[in-house]
């Protein structure tokens, strides 16, 4: 067991170096001369290779990267160029956002998406099921900025209800916090759920087809009842695994939500430090971002196997 | 039901690719051609749905974007699968080790999601129809690798492979006779599957910017230069709109449509 | 139906329910919606277009420094007012001396920085010598934007003569010197402020920097010991939109006060009901100007710029382009410059010219050239009008949008890698740029250059007269293409009052600005 801990952590580390190798060659191939943009178009060559000597950009790659990396494992992520600040004091505040606005999209998608599922897989061979399962065939189609722009145009614009734009942090404010995060986590939430439905369907039609479901029933559970009781299990291992595999896309799908909806969060960083070239920013979120997902998916994998051990046998 | 699934699909994708097939023969006006008179105009008998602010003709300009639908789709899909079916077929056959660090790397490419992947993308080579194709592609590959393996050690693991291996038949002839006919269907719910994820991914990149240059219309592009309208003329965001959900409901239908047709079991695999 | 179903769900869809009735409800007893202006503290929300990269408006190139900070926290010793005139602020009087490269200004000795510190003459020129050499301004570990060292280059002293009164000499005669002093180059810091200038203001005026939330919005709070009129709102804030949909929604929705220019301007529509909102026209400093590279050898012949010049039509653009607001200018000068004249009748909009003058160029064969504008809504859409109607002349034209600053400076202003380019030019009496040989227009033509600096020095009253005829020889030579100026289109809540109909500088002068 202590065994394979360790080689999972050691799998773990290696991924996370491979990522950051492929992150800093991403990052550092972005076009465009930070020091010419901090002093200006009309600056003189001399002064732009005098900052770039400054910054430390005349160095080769490979030092600067082990130099990026030993700060990340003393928890520094270097120094923005443009503005000046750390790059983990921009990312704090923007991370706060991406991850409310993220989970709340998850927790609101899996409440959503488990008892349609599961309506959805018990009526399957009726009207009810087919609603159910065309409604989140359409929600997977709709454009996630589409939803948004919608409901900007009738919650907000129309019915005055609720902000279209900003968000208020949770200890300022916590009821304008809330406001604030309503439609975009609905609008990040609807596709989330539409997927989650249908995972969560074919898991209970699978428990459906099983022995111990059969039999419950024949000793005169009803249905729900039957399902409830053995098909929650077989259906959370199977949610936990697709949320595990979904994480990275609600990241990236937060981060047009961000664009759609004004929200300082990471993915309005990243959009402008990829077009301000800020690198060492532009590393930082990525970097952060697949660490986040690894690890999760890393968890994923510890919790599949303790919802169901046979699970390791595969996995491993 | 399931019928009815496929069938929906394959209309939608057949109404789709019947969209672009008219576009190169027929289109009522010039759908990039400028008409500074024909600005803004509702939908009437002259223009089926009206025009754009620049007076070009939404449905022209509709049915040509349904031939850059199309080509994203294709090309990215064409990239997932010419990198990730061999390498899939090759690792299936491989030894246990190497499919392990495959897998693993899959793993990780997986955490760099398509759109991400594109907005670093974009920003090293400039947002373009090509950095979208080969991101979406790129981000798609980890996806084939991994079904394709499934799906081969599957038909590998059956009797009549084992006899041709016992018959002296060479590794590379066996899956390029046997198994890849076998998971051919197999992969074709994959290719449906990513063609609807390439549908959403460029209009949300075109949303961003990030995609698709002038004045080549494509629906993303068509719905992010409409949005300023949408409460002056709403029937701009609705026709394109529709027509990304549309092509991607398609994909995904006929994804899900093959995908029960599958010999039971590869579908585990899908 | 399982009836358990039923039971274990409800409770669920109750709590959300209730949660979601409160998160609704929370706005309605006041009726008007979220709003951000409520009593008893006077705030101002301002929508706005681009984020100033750092606090310290004089460190970079952007604009966006300049439209938060000048006159509201940074002043200046004259100030450029809605007509485009000169007026005191820092300095009460001021003299030009008869061979005018010597300036004598007489400061306002009432002017104080926040922190109490009289606004004295050697400020000012400790001020000034910051921004001439790059050097003093290392020392005080600041950065001045290469633009604004470029405009003081012209000054050979400054010295204070005593506490209040400041001598400049230039080293030639300039026309337009005093007029960029009134803008960022004449930013007034507090020199104790020096070093800390990116994050903490430092300035002189009615406002004092409050908080920089990065990505977001920057809030000005009022200066309490302000020297002048003291300032009408206690918290000025500008939000930031890349997105003009979302400001227009942000507006719509009652979020903003003021939208500072509209970015969307087929929205006005949605602005009418004068219950709700004003609406106010003018006209701005941003020649969005068609860049012809003239180094390339297509453009280096001054056929083919006519030809592409004569096959735009400037107002049709207009109209399709900008909803028709903003006006046709035909040169490189805005209505509130006072040497402007309409010169849109030069290289008229003529197919049949364009195509006769490619023709004699040798193109009658077609011609393709590459058009990457900057990718922001107007220059983008223009650029589509633009690539359309050269079609229609046999020019073929590939758009590629270039992100913007960065991938545009880099590509079109470091490189000069392109044909045609499409961006708006928002500084103030900005024709002096086609002097410069290595700017990204590749303009190198020395009667032109000639014809400017007599213009610049020349006596005041003949200055006007000299730059109608450098704007001339340029329309004429058609060094580049010149769209349309934007228009001020700013929205407002009906309440607000005070705001300048024309935007004849940088700044966002809050100081006019009421709220009833």
């Amino acid at each position: 067991m202590a065994s394979s801990v360790a080689r999972r952590l050691g799998v773990f580390v290696l991924s996370l170096l491979a990522a950051s190798v492929v992150i800093f060659l991403i990052a550092q191939a972005l076009p465009g001369d930070v020091a010419r943009i901090m002093l200006g178009n009309e600056a003189s060559q001399a002064d732009v290779d005098a900052l770039r000597a400054q910054l430390g950009l005349d160095r080769p790659l490979p030092v600067r990267y082990l130099e990026w990396m030993g700060g990340l494992l003393h928890g520094d992520a270097g120094t923005s160029y443009l503005s000046g600040a750390p790059v983990s004091e921009l990312i704090a505040p923007r991370l706060g956002v991406t991850l409310w606005l993220t989970g709340l999209a998850l927790v609101l998608a899996v409440l959503v998406a488990v008892p349609l599922g599961m309506v959805a897989a018990l009526h399957r061979r009726d009207a009810g099921g087919f609603v159910v399962s065309a409604v989140a065939q359409v929600g997977m189609a709709v454009p996630a900025f589409v939803a948004g722009i919608v409901l900007v145009a009738v919650f907000s614009v129309r019915l005055h209800l609720l902000p279209a734009t900003g968000y208020v942090p949770l200890r300022s404010d916590p009821l304008g916090w809330a406001r604030s995060l309503v439609l975009p986590v609905v609008a990040l939430a609807a596709v989330q759920a539409s997927v989650l439905t249908r995972y969560v369907r074919s898991a209970f039609i699978d428990v459906l087809t099983e022995d111990y479901y059969r039999t419950a029933r024949a000793v005169g559970w009803t249905r729900g009842l039957a399902m409830l009781r053995h098909g929650l299990r077989n259906a959370s291992l199977s949610l936990v695994t697709v949320l595990g595999l979904q994480l990275a896309s609600v990241l990236v799908g937060a981060i047009v939500i961000e664009q759609v909806f004004v929200l300082p969060g990471l993915g309005q960083l990243l959009l402008e430090a990829v077009a301000q070239k800020d690198v060492l920013v532009v590393q930082g979120i990525v970097m952060l971002l697949v660490v986040f997902v690894l690890l999760i998916n890393a968890l994923v994998e510890v919790a599949a196997v303790a919802l169901d051990p046979r699970v390791g046998e595969e996995v491993a | 039901m399931k019928r009815l699934e496929l069938g929906v699909g394959v209309t939608l994708v057949a109404l789709v690719a019947a969209m672009a097939v008219v576009s190169f023969v027929w289109t009522p006006y010039d759908p990039i051609r400028i008409v500074p008179a024909d600005r803004l105009l509702r939908p009437g008998p002259a223009h089926l749905l009206g025009t754009d602010a620049f007076g070009r003709d939404l449905f022209s300009r509709l049915l040509v974007g349904a031939r850059s639908c199309l080509s994203v789709g294709v090309i990215s899909v064409g990239i997932a699968a010419l990198i990730g079916v061999p390498v899939g077929l090759f690792v299936a056959q491989g030894p246990r080790w190497l499919a392990r660090v495959v897998l693993r790397a899959t793993d990780i490419a997986q955490a760099l999601p398509a759109l991400l992947l594109a907005i670093l993308l974009a920003g090293v080579f400039g947002g373009s129809t090509t950095t979208a194709m080969v991101a979406i592609g790129a981000a798609a590959v980890p996806q084939f690798i991994r079904v394709t393996r499934a799906g081969a050690r599957q038909v590998l693991s059956s009797d009549y492979v084992a006899a041709a291996r016992s018959a002296g038949i060479p590794r590379w002839r066996t899956a390029w006779t046997h198994v890849l006919p076998n998971i051919g269907a197999l992969i074709g719910v994959q290719a449906s599957v990513t063609f609807a994820m390439a549908i959403l991914a460029e209009a949300a990149l075109s949303y961003l910017g990030l995609a698709t240059q002038p004045p080549t219309p494509t629906w993303g592009r068509m719905l992010k230069e409409a949005q300023d309208f949408l409460y002056l003329q709403p029937g701009q965001v609705l026709w394109p709109a529709l027509a990304v959900a549309g092509g991607v409901l398609g994909f995904n239908l006929l994804g899900d449509g093959l995908r029960d047709r599958l010999d039971p079991r590869l579908r585990e695999a899908a | 139906m399982g009836r358990s179903k039923r039971t274990r769900r409800l409770p669920l869809i109750a709590a959300v329910a209730v949660v979601a009735a409160m998160v609704l409800s929370a706005c309605t007893p006041g009726g008007a919606g979220p709003t951000t202006s409520s009593a008893p503290a006077r705030t101002l929300t301002i929508g706005a277009t681009a984020e100033p990269p750092t606090m310290d408006p004089m460190a970079v190139p952007a604009a966006a420094g300049s439209q938060v900070m000048l006159y509201n926290v940074y002043e200046t010793l004259v100030k450029t007012d809605a007509e485009g005139d000169l007026q005191p602020l820092l300095a009460q009087r001021w003299e030009v001396s008869s061979d005018r490269r010597t300036y004598t200004f007489v400061l306002n000795r009432a002017a104080r920085f926040a922190d109490g510190t009289p606004v004295t003459a050697q400020a000012v020129v400790d001020n000034i010598m910051r921004i001439k050499d790059p050097k003093v301004a290392a020392k005080s570990g600041t950065v001045v934007a290469a633009k604004l060292v470029q405009q003081m280059a012209i000054v050979s002293s400054a010295q204070a003569v005593d506490e209040g009164t400041l001598r400049v000499t230039l080293s030639r005669p300039s026309n337009g010197w005093l007029y960029d002093m009134s803008s960022t180059a004449g930013m007034v810091a507090n020199p104790a402020g020096f070093r800390d200038l990116a994050s903490a203001s430092a300035g002189s005026g009615p406002f004092a920097l409050d908080r920089w939330a990065r990505g977001t919005s920057v809030a000005l709070k009022r200066n309490q010991a302000y020297w002048g009129t003291p300032a009408r709102f206690d918290e000025v804030t500008f939000r930031y939109y890349t997105d003009p949909t979302a400001m227009t929604a942000a507006m719509m929705s009652g979020q903003l006060d003021i939208i500072s220019n509209l970015q969307a301007p087929d929205a006005i529509g949605q602005f009418e009901d004068p219950a709700r909102f004003k609406v106010i026209e003018g006209t701005t400093n941003g020649e969005v100007v068609l860049g012809l590279n003239n180094a390339t050898p297509a453009l280096k012949n001054i056929k083919v710029r006519q030809a592409i010049a004569s096959a735009i039509d400037k107002k049709a653009l207009l109209d399709t382009v900008w909803n028709g607001k903003g006006r046709v200018i035909g040169s490189m000068a805005v209505p509130t410059d006072p040497y402007f004249e309409d010169l849109s009748g030069v290289n008229a909009y003529n197919p049949t010219r364009a195509k006769q003058l490619l023709k004699e160029a040798g193109y009658a064969g077609g011609l393709t050239l590459r058009l990457k504008p900057a990718a922001l809504p107007y220059a983008t859409r223009a650029a589509q009008f633009v690539a359309s109607q050269l079609r229609e002349v046999g020019v073929t034209v590939t758009i590629e949008e270039l992100q913007f600053p960065n991938r545009w400076s880099d590509v079109v202003y470091g490189k000069a890698d392109y044909d045609m380019s499409i961006v708006a030019h928002v500084e103030a009496r900005d024709l002096g740029t086609y002097t410069n040989p290595n700017y990204y227009w590749r303009y190198n033509n020395a009667t032109f250059t000639k014809l400017y600096l007599e213009a610049d020095q020349a006596a005041p009253d003949q200055y006007v007269p000299d730059m109608k005829r450098v704007a001339r020889y340029l329309a004429d030579d058609a060094a580049g293409v010149w769209l349309f100026v934007l228009p001020n289109l700013v929205v407002t809540k009906p309440n607000i009052t005070g705001i300048s109909q024309n935007a004849p500088t940088l700044s966002f002068d809050v100081t006019t600005i009421a709220a009833g």
